[in-house]
């Protein structure tokens, strides 16, 4: 550790820190555009210059290392003269296109610029333009605009270090020096649209939620993708119940400061319910009902077949439900109505990938297509194997009076008629749906539900860790969450009350569902950070609103840049 | 999975078309001839790393083929283990590495502060214009000359100095520009 | 001065000088040989050598004159380093405009290097040297080529070098064309196969260098220098030159309007005028107007500033140059110093290496300035603008030391030169930038600044 005095300030950092590091945790905005805790130091954009005493050269503060007794003069005059000059020199070319730039709002030009820039502009030479490389395609999800670029190189160091496919390049030198990939070459990896977070400006922007909405009119919700059990921590942003994107939500535990495009570009996939009200279909006919009617009608048919045979009764939970909901799926027909089999089946999914430093190997895997599995199980729920009753169903061994479906996409296997067909076989399916699919075209009571955006919960990761996910939009006016339906169901046992909430059921199972011990619904534990103003700079979260300890993942940065430089450089 | 940085354009629509700073296709499959192998292999053995041999690779690239095509940056890179992408960096980079195929003489005009003083922006100039009002690195239309504009050859004492591939020639000036044009066959 | 014999440049005349016959036989090798043996005695040692070369006083070539003994040092000693091989570099990535005395040295008299750099190797214990040559010394590249050829055939290197049991490689590596690449630490990039990005220092590349291994990186004539320091001693070397701080012989690079152009050897400090006189005077006989001292990144001086300047080190120094690579470009009374300054400033606009923020969009912005006011659309306003944008990117605004050499010319040659600058804005077409806007005229302005970008 060095004792650091910034502007008067003393702070104890980690002795790996760099000064731009312990100017933060001093609580001093360093403006910067280059840096990043993740990423290797290259000190080229000039904008962190600060003065330290003894040391005749003004300096960018990440490349000085910290050094114990060190004094930092970040905001005397000669240190806001040089961010000035390296702010004037920045504008000379930046295009004057804010207006139309998706990056307004959130863009570290505008800020810096704020911060540290002068009120007029001096030059009046023709602005540097690119002409064949504004706004284009480089991949399948960014767009590239390179009148806008600032040199800072974070994207060709996040290709190089992070996903390690090296697409992008510094092509030409000086002042015609850009971001380019190889000519017939795209960028495309698996986090490509990463680049475009990390890029301060706009010069990479995503094609998805490129003029969808201005930045500063979203509402953000923290939650957790459900593509894969590695459950990135993500900030649904939103507004007027429509869902425009994803960001990734800083968790030094789990998805560090990235996600994939696969768990990104699911965000549109959020908006819009094929259904607005229960469906009832007999002979051949479907019938919009209300939830009343629909609900009883799947006690009746329940109740008629436990009478009969317990084992007669089939529940289909799925590793997509928040674990309060598999909870209460599990205590109402294992507990209560005594149906012998209720389990869920995960699907294997492609292979999701991220980057942590902080996990052995570097890499946390995401195998399951689900968020939830352990949840699931933990709830009670239980892991469907060889012999489990679906096997059995699908291969005619086995046909349940009632096909309890708590998600109609619990396994990408519903797209697939045949399938669809043996689930049929059951004389009553009911289905909890959203989309229309060939599983909810069969069903003999559809109950419409609503999306990931439109409820809250918990999941278990692939780490073990739960994570909370919260309420972005409300749902259409008539469509329930799944644990509303599933309260609504109890009731009619007598066993739930519709008031509860996800919370009131988190604190109800927390004491007997494995792992849930001892947490707090309101902790950040649970919660995870705040989204940030701006996926640019999205550590800003951990340094300024002190949510984590700020030397956390100063320690953090230090430890992966040392880890790099063992690890020899590239 | 997605295929990273080899995902061929064709399969992304909207790509852009080669722009002016990217590397032109030269359309065919590239690979060194024995002779070029050698020397490569050769190369190989003077360095600790693979990729210390960038700069040298592609110049045996450039002395077999004239110039660094596409289709040259991924023959390179896939020799060295590195991206096409960097390689392409590298190669814009400098300036000595052609990137589209040049003259039978390419001529170099120095025209930095020695040479500056001693005119040689105008002898620059006058010899463009008299093999066609070529372009800055324009080719004049029989494949003969291409002219382009250099920094400091290090021959200051013989400004304006002038490099012809890799021949240096001394004092080229208005009086003796017909001459030496003359002797370049 | 007249009793001064030639030392680097000796042999430059002799007929086959590059070869190694005419080498040994003007007693080339003698100090390898004469270490080489020693080492085994005892006599010499690494630590000897080194010792010789500090106390000869031997300051860089390259630009910045730093002591090159202790320069070698800095090398982290073996207990420390562990199994990190050591690199020595030659720099004759010479490409300082102005700059031609490494080119000549290469060309005339390779093995000189050859020698210089065995010689380094043994006291850095080095077993890799390489020379990076610039890319646009074909024939030179060539000429050293075969002079390693040579030396491995004649067991002057390789694996046991003349049965002493030590190993020694030498490779040419030819770059691409950057200037930059004369960067130290760019050169150590462009050698590792990179884009020619100078370094962020410290680790300085004593330290950790090419391969993140100790590196040292010297100029083509210090290493010359060293080979005629284990020749004849450091006392003889240090009794060259004007005083304890600025030794030995020195290669001077002469061009612009003088009557014989060329590199000229002299002692350490010469003045100006003599110099000057050796040249054959100026063209025409026409009078000095001004100098630069040091190759285009030196701050110019007047002709009356210069003519009594020694030149070394602290003597143009103390004139508030510097002598940089001995690079010095004399113009005269019809020169136009705007354009000239415009040239140079081009010059720098292309050879940015592009990292860092101020230099790459200072540079190419001082040049768009220049460009409008000799084109006659300048205003007197852009006088003290082009000294404030000069002013605002160099003293450690970059990683390097680039633009602090493009800021140079610039920053002397306005205070120095006002009134030509002036005359230019007096004489514009253009009644300034808001005038001009007014008048609709601003778009022509810029298709012509915007001309040449690409040059």
């Amino acid at each position: 550790m060095a004792k650091v005095t910034v502007d008067g300030r003393t702070v104890e950092v980690p002795g790996t820190a760099n000064v731009l590091e312990a100017c933060r945790a001093a609580g001093v905005d360093v403006p910067h555009f280059c840096y990043h805790p993740r990423l290797s130091i290259v000190g080229q954009c000039r904008m962190c210059m600060v003065e330290i005493e003894g040391v005749p050269k003004i300096q960018a503060s990440c490349t000085v290392p910290v050094r114990d007794g060190m004094v930092v003069l970040a905001s005397s005059e000669k240190a806001l003269s040089a961010r000035n000059a390296t702010m004037e020199f920045l504008l000379i070319n930046h295009p004057l296109d804010c207006p139309i730039c998706d990056q307004a709002g959130e863009c570290k030009l505008q800020d810096n610029a704020v911060a540290a820039g002068l009120p007029v502009s001096r030059t009046v030479e023709p602005r540097r333009q690119f002409p064949g490389y504004d706004r284009t395609d480089i991949g399948p999800h960014v767009i590239a605009d390179m009148t806008r670029c600032i040199q800072c190189t974070r994207c060709i160091r996040f290709c190089n270090e992070i996903s390690g496919t090296g697409e992008l390049s510094l092509i030409e030198r000086g002042g015609h020096a850009f971001v380019w990939t190889h000519e017939g070459k795209a960028l495309d990896n698996e986090w490509s649209a990463c680049a475009a977070d990390v890029c301060p400006v706009g010069a990479l922007t995503t094609k998805e939620f490129r003029f969808r909405k201005r930045v500063w009119w979203l509402d953000k919700a923290k939650s957790v993708c459900d593509g894969c059990e590695i459950g990135c921590n993500i900030s649904i942003e939103h507004r007027d119940r429509t869902v425009y994107r994803f960001l990734p939500r800083v968790n030094l535990a789990v998805n560090d400061f990235w996600m994939c495009d696969y768990g990104r570009f699911r965000a549109e996939e959020l908006n819009g319910n094929d259904f607005t009200r229960p469906i009832l279909r007999a002979g051949g006919k479907a019938r919009e009902t209300h939830w009343g009617e629909a609900l009883d009608a799947v006690k009746a048919a329940v109740d008629a077949a436990v009478a009969k045979d317990p084992a007669s009764v089939l529940v289909l939970g799925s590793a997509r439900l928040a674990t309060e909901e598999s909870w209460l799926l599990a205590q109402l027909f294992k507990g209560t109505v005594g149906a012998s089999q209720v389990e869920f089946h995960p699907d294997l999914g492609p292979e999701r990938k991220i980057k942590n430093p902080a996990v052995p190997g570097g890499w946390l895997v995401g195998r399951e297509a689900a968020p939830n599995s352990r949840g699931a199980e933990a709830a009670g729920v239980a892991r469907a194997g060889k012999g489990s009753a679906l096997a059995r169903l699908l291969d005619g061994s086995y046909t349940p009076e009632v096909l309890y479906v708590a998600d109609a996409e619990f396994t990408s296997r519903v797209s697939d008629p045949k399938f669809v067909e043996a689930l049929r076989r059951a004389k009553t399916l009911v289905v909890h749906g959203r989309r229309t699919n060939p599983l909810t075209e069969a069903a003999d009571v559809l109950l419409p539900v609503a999306s990931l955006a439109g409820k809250e919960g918990t999941f278990v990761n692939v780490l073990g860790l739960v994570q909370r996910f919260q309420l972005a939009i409300v749902p259409p006016p008539i469509v329930r969450t799944d644990l509303e339906v599933l309260l609504h169901l109890g009731k009619r046992w007598g066993v739930f009350d519709p008031q509860w909430t996800a919370r009131a059921v988190f604190e109800r199972m927390k004491g007997t569902v494995p792992g849930y011990a001892g947490l707090e619904w309101d902790s950040a534990a649970l919660a995870g950070s705040d989204p940030s103003a701006s996926p640019t700079s999205a550590y800003d979260v951990l340094l300024e609103r002190r949510l984590s300890n700020p030397a956390e993942i100063l320690a953090s940065a230090a430890e992966a840049r040392g880890a790099r430089a063992a690890g020899g450089e590239k | 999975m997605s295929g990273g940085a080899n995902t061929p354009v064709e399969n992304l629509p909207g790509l852009p078309p080669v722009g002016e700073h990217g590397a032109l296709s030269c359309g065919k499959e590239l690979s060194f001839p024995p002779a070029a192998e050698a020397r490569f292999q050769k190369l190989l053995t003077r360095y600790p790393t693979k990729q210390a041999a960038l700069l040298p690779t592609l110049w045996i690239a450039q002395g077999e083929w004239g110039w660094i095509s596409r289709e040259a940056v991924d023959y390179v890179a896939t020799r060295l283990g590195l991206s096409s992408a960097f390689v392409w960096g590298v190669v814009t980079f400098y300036t000595m590495y052609n990137r589209a195929p040049v003259g039978r003489h390419l001529i170099q005009f120095c025209t930095s502060i020695s040479c500056h003083l001693n005119g040689a922006e105008e002898v620059f100039h006058a010899c463009r214009k008299k093999l066609g009002d070529l372009k800055p690195g324009q080719t004049s239309a029989d494949g003969k000359f291409t002219v382009i504009e250099v920094e400091c050859l290090a021959q200051c004492d013989k400004a304006p100095a002038v490099m012809v591939n890799g021949d240096d020639h001394a004092r080229i000036t208005l009086d003796n520009l017909d001459a030496f044009l003359s002797e370049l066959k | 001065m007249s009793d001064f014999a030639p030392v680097l440049s000796a042999r430059f005349g002799k007929k086959n000088s590059s070869a190694l016959a005419t080498y040994v036989a003007d007693g080339g090798y003698e100090s390898w040989k004469k270490v080489l043996a020693g080492s085994k005695t005892g006599e010499w040692t690494p630590a000897k050598v080194t010792d010789l070369v500090k106390a000869s006083g031997l300051r860089g070539r390259g630009g910045a004159g730093f002591p090159t003994g202790m320069k070698w040092t800095f090398v982290p000693p073996k207990e420390k380093r562990g199994d990190k091989p050591v690199y020595l570099l030659c720099n004759a990535d010479e490409s300082e405009p102005g700059t031609f005395k490494d080119r000549i040295l290469i060309e005339k008299d390779p093995h000189q290097i050859l020698e210089g750099m065995m010689l380094a190797s043994f006291a850095l214990d080095v077993k890799h040297a390489y020379i990076y040559i610039r890319g646009e010394m074909v024939h030179g590249a060539e000429i050293l080529n075969a002079a390693i050829d040579e030396a491995y055939a004649a067991g002057l290197l390789g694996t046991n070098v003349l049965g002493s049991g030590m190993a020694l490689d030498l490779t040419v590596h030819r770059g691409g064309g950057a200037y930059i690449c004369g960067e130290e630490t760019a050169l150590i990039e462009s050698l590792e196969g990179k884009r020619g990005h100078p370094r962020i220092k410290p680790p300085f590349p004593a330290v950790s260098g090419v391969w993140n291994a100790p590196t040292v990186v010297n100029n083509v004539e210090t290493l010359c220098c060293v080979k005629h320091i284990l020749d004849r001693g450091a006392d003889w070397f240090k009794g060259i030159g004007r005083n304890e701080r600025n030794t030995g012989p020195k290669l001077y690079c002469v061009s612009g309007h003088v009557e014989k152009p060329g590199v000229y050897e002299a002692p350490m400090g010469i003045p100006f005028r003599d110099l000057l006189a050796m040249c054959g005077g100026m063209k025409g006989g026409r009078k000095v107007k001004a100098v630069i001292p040091g190759g285009s990144s030196a701050p110019m001086l007047t002709g009356d500033e210069m003519m009594d300047v020694p030149l070394d080190f602290d003597g143009v120094a103390a004139a508030k140059s510097m002598l940089g690579s001995a690079a010095i470009i004399v113009m005269d009374e019809t020169t136009d110093i705007p354009k000239a300054v415009t040239n140079i400033a081009k010059f720098y606009a292309h050879e940015s290496c592009g990292q860092c923020t101020p230099c790459r969009e200072g540079t190419p912005w001082l040049h768009k300035m220049l460009k409008r006011i000799v084109a006659g659309q300048g205003k007197k306003a852009d006088i003290e603008m082009l000294m404030q944008v000069a002013g605002q990117m160099g003293n450690g605004m970059t990683i390097c030391v680039f633009a602090d050499a493009a800021i140079a010319p610039i920053l002397s040659a306005i205070p120095k030169f006002r009134e030509e600058f002036e005359a230019y804005v007096a004489k514009s077409a253009s009644p300034g930038f808001e005038q001009a806007a007014a008048a609709g005229i601003t778009s022509e302005v810029a298709e012509r600044t915007a001309e040449g970008m690409h040059s």
